[in-house]
């Protein structure tokens, strides 16, 4: 597996990215990065609620209560429109940051 | 599921009680179990699987910093003791000018343990300033 600190800088993009494709829940976005991956890298629960928090503050996503499941009522997030633009923003910056340490990786074992 | 909501209940003890920790902590909770399910149609036995999600469930450090338990107990802290230490030295002065007035008029010695004392609310403002800037 990963070394979770390198993802970490990267979290609010993954997950800004699931919500984008559709809105989805906290189980749900844990699930889909484990299946996308592989299990090559897992999320922990914790963290992951950590980054809701975040994103719910600086509003680029927002939550709604959804349909019942086993135990109780699920909690769904959304992106906002602000959430696209600084996701896009995110990927402009990735960009730029793969290439810049490319750079110095790149022909190296 | 009562072993999901206990071990919750128990991360969450030191976490200031409002609508906002309780809303999360509900999601939680209802996620965890989502996936206690979701192990149990995959075979799980019941015990082994939420065993499983709460090993998972990692740590609650990022968690607590978002929900912001302890920024601001310790700001108003460098106030409280700026306070503390401008009535307190307030307090000495006077009892010092009045003991030197009263006693002995003719000579003036109040001003050298006073002189000592404002170093007190001095260093208290100096540590309340300071962390008002780092903020």
């Amino acid at each position: 597996m990963v070394r979770s600190d390198i993802i970490r800088g990267h979290l609010d993009s993954i997950i800004l990215r699931l919500i984008l494709e559709k809105d989805r829940y906290g189980y749900e976005i844990s699930q889909e990065i484990s299946v996308r991956t592989n299990n090559r890298f897992q999320i922990k629960e914790a963290t992951l609620y950590a980054v809701f928090q975040r994103l719910e503050k600086k509003e680029v996503i927002e939550a709604y209560y959804g349909d019942v499941s086993h135990g109780g009522k699920r909690k769904y997030y959304r992106i906002t429109s602000l959430g696209k633009a600084y996701l896009s923003e995110l990927v402009k910056e990735w960009t730029e940051v793969k290439e810049i340490i490319d750079l110095f990786m790149e022909g190296l074992e | 599921m009562k072993k999901i909501k206990h071990h919750i209940d128990e991360l969450f003890k030191d976490m200031p009680r409002n609508n906002e920790t309780e809303m999360v902590k509900q999601e939680i909770i209802e996620n965890l179990e989502e996936k206690v399910f979701y192990l149990i149609e995959q075979g799980k036995e019941e015990e082994d699987a939420i065993n499983k999600a709460i090993v998972e469930f990692g740590d609650i450090d990022d968690l607590k910093k978002e929900l912001g338990v302890k920024a601001p107990e310790k700001k108003s802290m460098a106030k409280l003791n700026l306070e503390f230490s401008l009535w307190g030295s307030g307090l000495i002065t006077a009892f010092f000018i009045f003991i030197n007035l009263y006693y002995t008029p003719n000579t003036i010695w109040a001003i050298y343990p006073i002189f000592a004392i404002l170093w007190w609310p001095l260093s208290m403002y100096f540590v309340w300033s300071r962390k008002k800037w780092s903020e």
